[in-house]
């Protein structure tokens, strides 16, 4: 293969619609993570309840046979993994990093405990039904945007509407206004008569409603069973991107079609280039360092909310 | 009364710490019953596991040691304000560079040992110089960016083993370590090792660095307060930049002391999350240097019990990282005890007492 050759094999259309598969997780955690953040939480367990995410993704469609039902279950599982991180972080005033470290280490060890003993074998879930692919027939003689959006995830679409929402939700709504004044100066907000703590509570639990979903589609569209440590860092690449993106909707959103092309190209090349020039290893770890790249690169000041990462206290002045 | 009020409020800290550890293995063992697996059970295979005899009660020594010692890494930057969660990989790295320097440099013992131990240390200091430069010059949150770095060195060492250095055997490893380079066994037919001396000697240079030294007792400072340290004229970057290498450093060592005390070589995926236990084990410690000790001891134990238990009673080993996640969950949470503690152990007198500890 010549060098053009080479570069047409590295990409094209194919590349893009790999992009938008493996962001759609991304996405979804990053949106997640995005409100919990913008209402004053960092939830850094993220990683976590996409992995339970992902195992009650799995088990609902296993059991019932619907993948529907799987991706509800991880849902409403994600939101009970966020219950206990906002009773922790949110109520008892607990510092929030330590608690989303220890939220990431139980549903490490839950996820994998809970599989070994449903199954009675360790590393992966039997095979499960997936969600439909989406196949649409206008689409088809369209160029580029057909072969990109076509047969993706029956859910692909209806996520990467989910920026444009929230950009509605977040600059034109009361609830947006609220939701950001609970992350810029809480006090404020309580003068006027709306409960920080509730929206704190509300936007975690959507942020980890999200997540879980995230977690889901890993196990039940993008592969069809649930094997240990499956998420793989994609909650920290997705934490990686609100920071990246000024917790913007926008922003964020890019941010996670950025790190989602790179590991979309990490795995097209190591399909293209031999093994001896390039070694899997080192493309593995590719999207880690691109991650941490992008962060370095950063500037410092990254228009998150003021009141982040502090518990709100009533008493105190 | 007046004195057991006083003792027990005194030590409030503590007290809570031990409370919030047994109500986390209390749920640990709601979880277990709640799967099918008897608690009681769990507990006598555990025991048996960690000191049943004195193989295994050598072998839970030996599992004491990379787990102080990591802690102590955890331990030497949460003083400061630095989280590193990277000491998983710090230590993989750490263990790979001593491997190598084990088996291709040729010096005697009194001269290899040492110099194996420190390019261990070395290496993994300076791989938690990179969260140092993201968190001081460039503000990225130090638990997301040494997390990350857990993969890449994951991988790195991965790779080493696979594809650069010679396998020897079927196992993805490492050649052995040269005889010079290795710790003697203490204990004929265990895995008891004179690493052992190493942990006690990093501990009491943890409690002299952190509180006999000025540099020590800045470090502190800056993990109290930042603002108010800046004020005071301490250098917070500097202090929190060297935190960082203190920290990747002594991760690095525990994963040489590994290599040279119990493997002899880098064997791939050698640590059974060493460098994650070392959070719990830092944090049930209380930061503190012998606190560590304490529970890594324990933590050691379950390490080794939980071998036996998953063996005898059908209990899988992913046990260990809930334990580890349920643990700091309730440590993170323990303030709440905090208010009813005080509650139960204050009286009439309490002005007294508060006045006597506050002294």
């Amino acid at each position: 293969m010549n060098w053009s050759e080479t570069l047409q094999a590295i990409f094209n259309v194919t590349l893009l619609a790999s992009t938008i598969r493996v962001s759609i997780s991304i996405i979804l955690a990053g949106m997640g993570e995005m409100i919990t953040e913008r209402s004053g939480v960092l939830n850094i367990g993220v990683e976590g309840t996409m992995l339970m995410g992902a195992l009650a993704g799995a088990l609902g469609s296993y059991f019932t046979g619907n993948p529907w039902i799987g991706l509800l279950a991880a849902g409403i599982v994600g939101m009970l993994v966020g219950l206990l991180f906002s009773f922790i972080a949110i109520s008892l005033h607990s510092d929030q990093s330590i608690t989303g470290l220890a939220i990431y280490l139980l549903c490490v060890g839950l996820s994998g405990y809970l599989l070994q003993v449903i199954f009675e074998h360790g590393g992966n879930s039997p095979m499960v039904n997936t969600l439909p692919t989406l196949h649409m027939k206008f689409l088809e003689n369209v160029p580029v945007l057909g072969p990109i959006f076509n047969d993706q995830s029956s859910i692909a679409i209806p996520v990467l509407l989910i920026p444009v929402i929230l950009q509605i939700v977040f600059y034109r709504t009361p609830w947006g206004s609220w939701l950001r004044a609970a992350g810029e100066n809480p006090k404020a907000l309580a003068v006027v008569g709306k409960n920080p703590v509730k929206i704190r509570y509300i936007a975690t639990l959507c942020g980890s409603f999200l997540a879980g979903i995230g977690g889901a589609y890993l196990s039940i569209s993008q592969t069809s069973l649930f094997s240990e440590n499956m998420v793989a860092g994609r909650g920290f690449i997705a934490l990686s991107a609100v920071i990246f993106g000024g917790v913007k909707p926008g922003g964020v959103f890019l941010a996670c079609i950025f790190f989602g092309f790179m590991d979309a190209l990490q795995k097209t090349l190591q399909t293209v280039i031999p093994d001896t020039i390039m070694p899997r290893e080192l493309f593995m770890a590719l999207p880690y360092l691109l991650t941490l790249f992008a962060l370095a690169g950063f500037i410092k000041k990254s228009g998150g909310p003021a009141d982040i990462g502090n518990p709100y206290l009533k008493e105190s002045r | 009364m007046h004195t057991i009020r006083k003792f027990f409020l005194k030590r409030q800290p503590v007290f809570i710490t031990v409370i919030a550890v047994v109500l986390a293995f209390f749920v640990v063992g709601i979880i277990l019953a709640a799967t099918d697996r008897n608690p009681f059970n769990a507990v006598y295979y555990f025991v048996r596991g960690a000191f049943g005899n004195v193989v295994n009660t050598a072998d839970t020594i030996s599992r004491v040691i990379p787990l102080t010692i990591a802690g102590i890494a955890f331990l030497v930057g949460a003083q400061c304000a630095v989280f590193n969660v990277g000491i998983e990989g710090q230590l993989l790295l750490g263990a790979m560079a001593s491997a190598i320097v084990g088996y291709v440099v040729k010096l005697p013992a009194y001269l290899h040992l040492p110099l194996m131990l420190l390019s261990g240390a070395l290496v993994g200091g300076l791989y938690g110089l990179i969260p140092a430069w993201l968190k001081t010059k460039r503000g990225v949150n130090e638990i997301l960016s040494t997390i990350m770095l857990n993969y890449p060195a994951t991988y790195l060492t991965h790779f080493l083993v696979l594809k650069v250095i010679p396998i020897e055997g079927v196992v993805p490893a490492t050649p052995f370590i040269e005889d010079t380079a290795r710790l003697p066994i203490l204990i004929e037919g265990t895995q008891l090792h004179a690493g052992v001396f190493v942990m006690i000697l990093v501990v009491i240079f943890a409690y002299f660095l952190l509180y006999k030294t000025s540099l020590g007792y800045e470090m502190r400072a800056v993990g109290y307060n930042k603002t108010a340290a800046r004020f005071h004229g301490i250098p917070v970057e500097k202090r929190m930049n060297f935190a960082f290498f203190l920290s990747g450093a002594l991760a690095g060592l525990a994963g040489a002391v590994e290599v040279a005390g119990v493997h002899y070589r880098f064997l791939d995926q050698f640590s059974p999350g060493y460098g994650y236990d070392s959070i719990t084990v830092a944090l049930v410690g209380l930061l503190n240097p012998f606190g560590v000790v304490i529970s890594a001891t324990l933590f050691g134990a379950l390490k080794t019990g939980i071998l036996e238990m998953s063996v005898y009673s059908g209990i899988p080993r992913q046990l260990t990282t809930l334990i580890n996640g349920i643990v700091v969950l309730f440590v993170a949470a323990k303030d709440i005890l905090g208010g009813g503690y005080a509650r139960i152990f204050r009286g009439k007198d309490t002005y007294e007492a508060e006045k006597e500890i506050s002294q």
